[in-house]
C-alpha cells in the first residue's frame, strides 16, 4: 500500500506545477522540551495561565459529568441496544432482513473496489500513530480516574489505558521513513470493533413483548443477527479491496473508473427498488405496456437524436424540437399514461439540447447512448415506483429509522443539485422571464423556515391533491426538502458563476461557442469548482436538517429515539440515552463528510490554482 | 437574437396547434385503451367510496388505522416494529369485525396535529389515537366520535416530601412549578384550575412527555400534570425507591373521554365501529372472554344474537354474522383488552371510571336486540 500511495503522489505532482513545492521538505523546527512547550503554549502570561487553569477545570468537570451520566447504573442503555433494529430500519420484516444486508454488502463491495482503484488512503508515519495512541491512552487513564467506576472496572480500564500508552511508547521513536497506510489503521480499528462484538458482553440485548415473547440473544451477549452479518460485511469489504488492487493493474483503469462511478450513481436506485422494496411486477402489464413504450422511445428517440445532432441540421432541428416540446405539454390535456407524457417531455429537452452536442459521429453516438441510458433509468424508476411492494410493514412505508434519514438525504442531494444549478443559471440568465421566476422562487423559499415548508407538505398538500392522486408523506417531504435545498444550492452556484471572469466568457465566444456550449463546457466547470466548499457545507447542513422530520411525526432516526422508544412500557424515561446515541451517529457521519470534503478541495486544487 | 427567438416561438406554436388539431383524434385512442397507472388504479378503489367507507374497507381488505405509535400502553411501537396497546387492540377489533382478520390492519402513526387531516384526506379510516371527545372536534373539525373506551381525566402529581397528599387541592399549589407537555389542552386546563382557585403557579412546558418527566424526576418541577392514566404509569415505572409520589385531586380537574374517531356523515361505517366497541363491552358483562367464547348458537338471548346465532343483526349492518364472535375470539372482550395493556402500567378497572356500570363505573353498552 505504501507503493500505491507514492504513485498517487507522483500523479498529483505531475498534474500541477505548484505541487513541486510539496516535494521540498520544510525546514526542521527544533522540538521543545515539555516544560518549554507548556510555558510557550499554556502559561505564557498571567492572563493565559488563569485561562488555562479555568478551562482545564471546566473540561475535567464536563468529562466527569458525562462519564457519570453514561455509566450510571440507572441508565437504560438496553433501551437503545434492544431497539437497534427499530432505530435503523423501523419495522422492516425480519425474514426479509437479508435484503438489507445484501444492499449494504454490495455498497461495501463497491467501496472496497473504489478505494483500491482510486488508491485512497495516505501514509501515516508510525511515530505519529504512536503520538496519537499516547494521547488516547492518557485520556483513557485520566477518564478512568475521574469516572465513578467500581474497583474492578477501574482496574480493567486502567490496564487498557496502560496497554495503549505502552504501544504508543513503542511506536513513538520509530524512524520517519516507517509509515503505514491510513486504510490499514482504519480496517484495524474496524476489525477490533467487530471482534469485540463476539467477545465483550455489551449488555442485555433481548426484548420481551407480552404478545410475542421472543428473546433475540442470551442476556449479556450480542445477538447472532447482529454480529454475524457485520463480520461478513467486514470480510466482504476487505476481500473487495484486495480484489480491486489485484485487477486494477490488469484492465484499462480510466474506463473501469468511469464504470465504477456510474455504478455508484445508479446502484442506490436499483438496490432501493429491487432489493429493499421488492416490487411485485405484473409481468403481463410489463410485456404489454412498459417494455414496448421503452423500446419505442429508445429507438425512435435515438434515430431522431442522431439526425438532430448533425452539424448541418440548422434551423429545421430547432423547429422540430420545439414541436416535440409542444406535443409534450399537450399530452397533459388528454388522458394517457403518465410515463408517455414524461418521456415525451424528456425527449423534447434532449432534442432542444441536441445542437450543443452536435459534431462528428463519435460525439453523436455518445449523445444517443446517454439518451438510451436515461430511458433505462427513467422507465425503470417509473415502473418500480408504480408497482406495489411485497415488503409489507405495519407502518406507512417499507422502511424507516436511520434508513429513511439516509434515503431522504440521498434523493434530496441527487435531485436538488441539478435543480439548484438550473435555478442559478436561470437567475443569471439574460431573459427577464427566467430571471424573475428563478429569483422569486429562490427568495420565497429562502424566506420561509424549512419546518414551515415541511409542515405544509405533510399536512396541507394531501388535502390539495385532486381525487385519485396519491402522494405518500415520505414523497411529499422529500419534495419539500428538494425545493428548499435547491434554492440554497442555487445561491452557492450563483456565487461560483460570478467568480468566472469576463475573459473566460469572451474567450469562449471568440472560438465560436454557442451560449449553451459556453455554459456547459467553460463556465459551469469553473463555477462549480469554486462553489465546492459552500456546497459541502450545505450538504452537511441538509443531513442534519433531516432531524426536523421528527417534528412532523415521520418515523426517522430522531423521532424513534425521542418519542417512540420512550413510549414503550419497558423503556419509559430513556430519552436521554437514545438522544446521546443519535447525536453520536450524527457526529461521526458529519465529521466524516467534512473530512471527505477537505480531501475533495485539495484534489481540485482550490485555493492553490 | 431576440427577434430570432420570437420567430422561432411563433413557428413552434403554429406547428404545435396544427399538430394538436390533427392529432386530437389519434390521441383519443390511448385514452380508450386500458391506460392504468397506479394513480388510476387507486381512483378505481376510491370510486366505491360513493357508498360507505365500510364497503371501501371491505373491498380493500385492510383497515387503515391511525394511532399515536408512541403512547405508553395505548399504542406502543415495539422493537420489531409491531404496534401494541389498548388503542391498537381496538384497531384489531374493528378489523376482526369488518374483515374477519384481526391482523388485517395497516397502522399509521400520526402526530396530534396531523390526525384529523389524515381522516379527511382518506389516509386512515378510523382514529384510535387517544383523542378526547370535545364539542369543537365533533362539530367544527368535522369528526364523529364513537363510544368512549377509556374515561380519563387530568390530575396532578407531587412529592409527599413537599407536603402533598392525596387530598391536596388547588390551594396547595401556591408558587409551585408545574410541568406538562407543550401545545396540549392539559396546559390550558391547569392554568384555568389555578386561576379559579386564585393561586399563582409557574408553568413549564416541554416538547415530549418523557422530557418533562425527566424534569420532574430531576427536581426542576414540583408538580407534573397530565392525564391520570399516564401519571399512574409513570409512578409505577419511574418512582425512585426513596421518594413517594402522590396523585391528586381525587376528582380529576378535566374530563377526557377517549374513543374511536371517524369522519362525519357515514352512519354505516360509524355503526360498524360503535357496535364493535359495544360487543366487547356486552361480552364482558356476560363474562364471555377470549378463552371461553363459543359459537353464537351455543348461547341464549342477547349473546346468541350478538355472537352470530339465531336472530343475529350483523348481516343487516353489512358485516358477516359471526363478526363479533371473531372480535371476542381474536382480540378479546373489554376486560381482556384493558387488563392486557393497562395492568402492566398499574391501571386497574376496579373502582375506576372504567369499571362496568354494574360495578359503579361508566362503561355501558346499549342492548343488542
Amino acid at each position: 500500500m505504501n507503493s500505491a500511495n507514492s504513485t498517487s503522489q507522483d500523479q498529483f505532482s505531475s498534474d500541477s506545477l505548484t505541487d513541486v513545492s510539496k516535494n521540498e521538505l520544510p525546514p526542521k523546527v527544533a522540538a521543545l522540551s515539555p516544560t518549554e512547550w507548556l510555558k510557550a503554549n499554556l502559561f505564557s502570561n498571567t492572563f493565559n495561565s488563569i485561562l488555562t487553569v479555568i478551562s482545564t477545570a471546566a473540561i475535567l468537570l464536563i468529562i466527569r459529568g458525562l462519564l457519570s451520566f453514561i455509566f450510571n447504573p440507572l441508565r437504560q442503555w438496553s433501551a437503545t441496544a434492544t431497539n437497534m433494529r427499530l432505530l435503523m430500519t423501523q419495522a422492516y420484516p425480519e425474514h426479509q432482513y437479508a435484503r438489507i444486508w445484501v444492499s449494504l454488502g454490495f455498497l461495501l463491495f463497491l467501496t472496497g473496489i473504489s478505494l483500491a482503484f482510486w488508491r485512497a488512503g495516505r501514509s501515516v508515519q508510525l511515530s505519529q500513530v504512536g503520538k496519537r495512541l499516547l494521547a488516547l491512552g492518557a485520556f483513557i487513564l485520566l477518564a478512568t480516574l475521574l469516572a465513578p467506576f467500581s474497583n474492578k472496572a477501574t482496574i480493567i480500564w486502567l490496564i487498557i489505558g496502560i496497554f495503549i500508552v505502552g504501544i504508543g511508547f513503542l511506536l513513538k521513536p520509530s524512524h520517519e521513513d516507517k509509515t503505514v497506510s491510513s486504510l490499514t489503521l482504519l480496517s484495524g480499528a474496524f476489525l477490533l470493533a467487530i471482534l469485540s462484538l463476539w467477545v465483550i458482553p455489551y449488555g442485555h440485548h433481548s426484548y420481551l413483548s407480552t404478545r410475542t415473547p421472543k428473546i433475540l440473544a442470551e442476556p449479556g451477549t450480542v445477538a447472532m443477527t447482529t454480529k454475524l452479518p457485520w463480520t461478513i460485511m467486514f470480510v466482504v469489504a476487505m476481500c473487495s479491496y484486495f480484489l480491486g488492487s489485484f485487477i486494477r493493474e490488469k484492465i484499462d483503469e480510466t474506463r473501469s473508473k468511469a464504470v465504477l462511478s456510474a455504478t455508484w450513481l445508479i446502484s442506490p436506485l436499483f438496490l432501493l427498488f429491487l432489493v429493499l422494496r421488492d416490487p411485485d411486477f405484473d409481468t403481463g402489464h410489463l410485456l404489454s405496456t412498459d417494455i414496448p413504450i421503452f423500446l419505442f422511445f429508445s429507438i425512435v428517440g435515438s434515430v431522431l437524436l442522431l439526425w438532430l445532432t448533425r452539424p448541418d441540421i440548422g434551423e429545421k432541428g430547432r423547429v422540430i424540437s420545439a414541436a416535440i416540446l409542444f406535443v409534450g405539454f399537450a399530452t397533459f390535456l388528454f388522458q394517457m399514461l403518465m410515463i408517455v407524457r414524461i418521456l415525451t417531455l424528456v425527449l423534447a429537452f434532449f432534442a432542444l439540447a441536441a445542437p450543443t452536442f452536435s459534431g462528428q459521429k463519435p460525439a453523436r453516438i455518445r449523445y444517443t447512448k446517454v439518451w438510451i441510458a436515461s430511458m433505462v433509468i427513467l422507465c425503470w424508476l417509473i415502473t418500480a415506483i408504480n408497482t406495489p411492494s411485497t415488503a409489507k410493514v405495519p407502518g406507512d412505508f417499507f422502511i424507516g429509522g436511520f434508513a429513511i434519514t439516509l434515503m431522504i438525504f440521498f434523493f434530496t442531494m441527487v435531485l436538488a443539485f441539478p435543480l439548484g444549478v438550473l435555478l442559478a443559471l436561470a437567475r443569471t440568465s439574460k431573459f427577464p422571464i427566467f430571471r424573475i421566476i428563478s429569483t422569486t422562487f429562490i427568495e420565497f423559499i429562502r424566506g420561509v423556515p424549512l419546518i414551515t415548508i415541511l409542515i405544509f407538505f405533510s399536512v396541507m398538500v394531501p388535502l390539495f391533491l385532486p381525487d385519485g392522486m396519491d402522494l405518500t408523506e415520505i414523497a411529499a417531504v422529500t419534495i419539500a426538502f428538494i425545493i428548499f435545498e435547491a434554492a440554497y444550492l442555487a445561491e452557492n452556484v450563483r456565487g461560483g458563476l460570478q467568480s468566472v471572469t469576463r475573459g473566460q466568457h469572451e474567450a469562449a465566444e471568440a472560438v465560436g461557442m454557442t451560449n449553451a456550449q459556453k455554459t456547459f463546457f467553460i463556465v459551469l466547470p469553473q463555477a462549480l469548482r469554486v462553489a465546492i466548499p459552500p456546497m459541502v457545507g450545505q450538504i452537511i447542513a441538509t443531513f442534519k436538517e433531516t432531524g426536523l422530520l421528527a417534528i412532523i411525526g415521520i418515523f426517522d432516526f430522531l423521532y424513534i429515539a425521542r418519542s417512540v422508544i420512550p413510549g414503550q412500557t419497558q423503556y419509559m424515561g430513556s430519552t436521554r440515552e437514545n438522544l446521546l446515541f443519535v447525536s453520536l451517529v450524527y457526529l461521526v457521519i458529519c465529521f466524516a463528510m467534512s473530512k471527505a470534503s477537505q480531501r475533495v478541495e485539495k484534489r481540485v486544487g482550490l485555493g492553490e490554482r | 437574437m431576440t427577434s430570432k427567438f420570437v420567430k422561432l416561438l411563433a413557428v413552434a406554436l403554429t406547428i404545435g396547434v396544427v399538430a394538436a388539431a390533427c392529432g386530437s383524434d389519434e390521441e383519443e385512442a390511448p385514452a380508450a385503451a386500458p391506460a392504468t397507472t397506479a394513480a388510476a388504479a387507486t381512483a378505481q378503489v376510491e370510486m366505491v367510496a360513493d357508498g360507505s367507507l365500510l364497503d371501501t374497507v371491505q373491498a380493500r381488505g385492510t383497515l387503515h388505522c391511525g394511532v399515536s405509535g408512541s403512547a405508553v400502553a395505548f399504542s406502543e411501537t415495539q422493537a420489531d416494529g409491531s404496534v401494541t396497546g389498548f388503542d391498537a387492540d381496538y384497531c384489531r377489533a374493528v378489523a376482526a369485525a369488518v374483515l374477519g382478520d384481526a391482523n388485517a390492519v395497516k397502522f399509521t402513526a400520526l402526530t396530534a396535529s396531523e390526525r384529523f387531516t389524515a381522516v379527511q384526506s382518506g389516509d386512515v379510516d378510523v382514529l384510535m389515537r387517544n383523542t378526547t371527545w370535545t364539542q369543537s372536534r365533533d362539530t367544527d373539525v368535522g369528526m364523529d366520535f364513537g363510544p368512549t373506551t377509556y374515561y380519563d381525566g387530568q390530575q396532578l402529581m407531587g412529592r409527599a416530601s413537599d407536603g402533598f397528599t392525596a387530598n391536596s387541592g388547588a390551594a396547595d399549589l401556591e408558587g409551585a412549578v408545574v410541568c406538562t407537555n407543550a401545545g396540549t389542552t392539559t396546559e390550558k386546563n391547569v392554568s384555568e384550575y389555578a386561576k379559579l382557585a386564585g393561586v399563582n403557579i409557574e408553568l413549564k412546558t416541554f416538547e415530549t412527555s418523557d422530557e418533562y418527566w425527566q424534569g420532574f424526576i430531576d427536581g426542576a418541577c414540583d408538580i407534573s400534570t397530565t392525564d391520570g392514566s399516564a401519571l399512574v404509569g409513570r409512578k409505577v415505572k419511574q418512582q425512585p425507591a426513596d421518594e413517594e409520589w402522590v396523585i391528586f385531586p381525587a376528582t380529576p380537574i378535566s374530563k377526557e373521554p377517549l374513543g374511536p374517531t371517524y369522519g362525519q356523515n357515514d352512519s354505516k361505517w360509524a355503526d360498524a365501529i360503535n357496535w364493535t366497541v359495544y360487543a366487547t363491552i356486552i361480552a364482558d358483562e356476560y363474562g364471555v372472554n377470549q378463552s371461553n367464547v363459543g359459537a353464537g348458537s351455543s348461547y341464549e338471548g342477547e349473546l346468541q344474537r350478538l355472537l352470530g346465532g339465531d336472530g343475529e343483526l350483523q348481516t343487516t349492518m353489512g358485516l358477516s354474522a359471526d363478526a363479533f364472535h371473531q372480535v371476542i375470539k381474536q382480540v378479546g372482550n373489554y376486560s381482556d383488552i384493558y387488563n392486557r395493556n393497562l395492568n402492566p402500567v398499574g391501571l386497574y378497572r376496579d373502582g375506576s371510571a372504567n369499571a362496568g356500570w354494574k360495578d359503579g363505573g361508566l362503561i355501558y353498552a346499549p342492548p343488542a336486540r
